[in-house]
């Protein structure tokens, strides 16, 4: 009875293995999930930042904590304005001042969330707590975050902050004020407050080509006459434009595909309809269950052997 | 005869004797040494410092940072012990499926300290998430996000640990109860065994796909890092090399343990057994060798291993530790030496460590300078999980039959469980669990009670 109890649950099994093999490849031919080089849909949203037009006014700043509710960071000075050093739980969007030593000048460079086309942090968050929204935002939902701070790993661009500091944490970054004001029709706080147009708002494809032209218009006037965040980590829908180098202003250099990729481009096939693991358990089920069965067979023999009861 | 590093052959014949034959719980002993409540008080003050974590943030208490946002807790406690811990993994695996049966009788072993790695590593990963209370999520599957190898651990892992893990552990359990039982107990285990072992050959079946599956993903969850991590460890082939150095570090540290408590509770050794394991754990070694050779080999990282920095250092360091017993584990003299196996065993548990804690920690360079050193009351806290575990395997050895000995050695009588107790035997009358419950099987051993 056990016997073909075991037959037929192991049929079923390998039935499971021969369906999932069959979708599997029928479902190679479709899209792939994670491109290595995503291409923007035609809804996407973006903001070109040109460090050549930014006067460091931080008016953007501000603007920002006002629209998401934040804090002033009072800690640098000593509790009177606001005075972030970086990214961090206080602060979703910051303005930064690279000077170049021994030499004059200096450049400014606007630091928030880079709403990648395939972000490292949505494809890792386990619970969907971060995801990617209508024209591309990256949200992140309390609700749903159990605080593990993989996307902090995850991030190349080093954006996600954890309030380290707080019983009930939240994961802080720039949501491009998502539900504070694209979704009533209203463009970003730091781009509608912006006095010198530095940090633009519009649509990807119409920025991107803004930025090319502006590129063309002035040969030799930008770095590498090349626009950050086209390619950059499969592409980003924020885009900088910058007149030194985009490390010297803390933009890291990275591969142009997309991380969600290269993580998922093996364990995608594998995990397909669980693929691997039911093949898995097939196999190793056959030699268990011959194991098993002759493990059982010569029981009797070897508890009258020994006199004491088999143990497992 | 009895000494562990007395040789096992038999004198006459050429045949091994067989010692380890099924498991014997260690009833010879006081159950509260000095050492086990050294290790209490540890796990005291880590579980009380883990409770005081649960009302207080993260920041003040731990080191971790925006930059290194994983500390030891993760790092260490989840992804590196629970290598350590996968001993029923790949020992299930030979002796089940591979048909190894020498295996089946160190499998008891290998359970409970597998079971107390995941145990106190799910124990050191529910308080490390900054919002546990949100985990409700993991029995709601259309939250789930398919593609995360953190959903895949953070599922799998407790499943694993309580399901599978803790069925392979019930038979142990059950047999105390069938032995100190009443005869309803015994009556009703008679009528439970056979669908327990009915159970069994499917239950294993998840109990070795599953922990393949979240052992790598462990690894899977690195690939995400990117360029944060150094090249030398940096590969696709992380997840693979995640898992073998599961494979190694659970065989070789079943073989270690089995080894220090077969010495500190004067168990005879099985020679057998022994070769058979020092046999697995050179080929898992060798294995692991040549993968991670052909891997850095085909991205062209080989002149980086080279490069004698501190990163192509702690490569060396890592891949000698474990060449060292895949070579030395070859030759069949020292396979037969437990001094040497024991040696060879903690080289390669360390290897095999030092491989899955350095990617996490030193070989990660984040986006900018921080830095990252645990504090102090996460390195206790941590240390508090460890001897959890350790005061867990110290009570199992003296209350189930969990490590393996002679079949005369032990006439299927338990301890009494209220001999767990006996720390305060001096603040009350004397025991009335009788001497005699416990004789002296084996020869020239005084009944520990009988002593006190």
């Amino acid at each position: 009875m056990s016997v073909a109890l075991n037959r037929r649950q192991l049929l079923r099994g390998f039935a499971g293995v021969g369906g999932a093999l069959a979708a599997v490849s029928t479902s190679a031919a479709a899209s792939e999930e994670h491109p290595a080089h995503p291409v923007a849909p035609a809804d996407a949203i973006a903001m070109l930042f040109d460090n050549t037009i930014c006067t460091g006014c931080r008016a953007c700043m501000p603007a920002c904590n006002e629209a998401n509710g934040l804090p002033a960071d009072s800690l640098m000075s000593g509790g009177i304005w606001d005075m972030p050093s970086d990214l961090n739980s206080k602060t979703k969007n910051i303005i930064k001042v690279y000077e170049e030593p021994n030499e004059p000048g200096y450049a400014f460079v606007k630091r928030q969330c880079m709403h990648c086309l395939d972000p490292a942090c949505v494809s890792g968050c386990p619970f969907d707590a971060l995801k990617k929204n209508e024209w591309g935002a990256v949200t992140w939902t309390g609700s749903l975050c159990i605080g593990c701070r993989y996307c902090e790993v995850a991030c190349p661009f080093d954006v996600p902050k954890f309030e380290w500091d707080h019983w009930n944490p939240k994961v802080v970054k720039c949501e491009f004020c998502f539900d504070q004001r694209l979704t009533k029709g209203q463009e970003p706080a730091c781009t509608a407050v912006c006095p010198t147009g530095a940090v633009i708002f519009g649509k990807r494809n119409d920025l991107l080509a803004k930025a090319k032209n502006r590129i063309d218009e002035a040969p030799g006037k930008y770095f590498e006459q090349r626009v950050y965040g086209e390619h950059e980590a499969g592409g980003t829908q924020v885009l900088y434009l910058s007149n030194v180098s985009f490390e010297k202003i803390g933009l890291p250099k990275l591969a142009s595909t997309s991380l969600a990729h290269y993580a998922t481009k093996v364990t995608s096939v594998m995990y397909k309809w669980l693929t691997g693991p039911i093949l898995m358990a097939g196999v190793f089920g056959f030699a268990i269950r011959h194991n098993w069965n002759r493990h059982e067979a010569e029981r009797p023999d070897r508890e009258k052997k020994t006199g004491f009861p088999d143990q497992l | 005869m009895r000494s562990p590093s007395s040789q096992s052959r038999d004198t006459v014949g050429t045949t091994l004797i067989n010692h380890w034959q099924r498991g014997v719980p260690v009833s010879h002993e006081r159950v509260f040494t000095p050492t086990l409540i050294f290790f209490a008080v540890l796990a005291i003050i880590g579980l009380t410092l883990s409770f005081i974590r649960f009302v207080s943030p993260l920041g003040p208490f731990s080191g971790m940072n925006d930059a290194y946002a994983w500390g030891i807790w993760k790092t260490f406690n989840v992804m590196t012990l629970t290598a350590l811990g996968s001993g029923p993994l790949a020992l299930g695996i030979a002796a089940w499926v591979f048909n190894r049966q020498k295996l089946h009788v160190v499998m008891r072993a290998a359970l409970v300290s597998g079971f107390l790695f995941y145990s106190t590593g799910l124990i050191a990963l529910g308080f490390d998430v900054g919002r546990p209370w949100n985990f409700y999520s993991a029995i709601m599957p259309w939250r789930w996000n398919y593609e995360s190898a953190m959903l895949e651990i953070s599922i799998c892992m407790p499943l694993y640990c309580a399901l599978f893990l803790s069925f392979e552990i019930l038979p142990l359990i059950l047999e105390r109860f069938y032995y100190t039982g009443n005869d309803r107990t015994k009556a009703m285990l008679v009528r439970v065994s056979p669908y327990l072992r009915r159970m069994y050959p499917f239950m294993i079946i998840g109990a070795y796909v599953i922990p393949l599956m979240h052992q790598s993903s462990l690894g899977g969850l690195l690939l995400l890092a990117g360029t944060k991590i150094n090249p030398l460890w940096q590969s696709p082939c992380m997840p693979l090399l995640y898992l073998l150095a599961a494979g190694l570090c659970g065989i070789g540290f079943v073989t270690f343990l089995l080894l220090i408590t077969c010495l500190r509770y004067s168990r005879a050794l099985d020679v057998g057994v022994l070769i058979e394991l020092s046999n697995l754990l050179s080929c898992a070694c060798l294995l692991f060798l040549a993968v991670r050779f052909v891997d850095l080999a085909w991205r062209h990282q080989l002149q980086t291993a080279f490069s004698f920095n501190k990163m192509s250092f702690l490569f060396f360091l890592e891949t000698s530790l474990i060449a060292i017993p895949a070579i030395v584990l070859r030759f069949k003299s020292a396979r037969e030496t437990p001094r040497t196996l024991l040696k060879m065993a903690t080289l390669a548990c360390l290897g095999g460590t030092l491989y899955r804690f350095i990617p996490t920690t030193i070989a990660f360079d984040p986006a900018r300078k921080a830095s990252y050193f645990p504090s102090l009351p996460e390195v206790l806290i941590s240390l508090g999980y460890i001897s959890l575990g350790i005061v867990g395997f110290g009570l199992a050895v003296k209350f189930f039959a969990v490590l393996p000995g002679d079949n005369h050695d032990w006439n299927h009588v338990f301890r009494p469980i209220g001999h767990i107790a006996l720390p305060l035997k001096w603040l009350r009358r004397p025991s009335r669990t009788s001497v005699k419950e416990i004789p002296a099987k084996s020869k020239g051993e005084t009944p520990s009670l009988v002593s006190r």
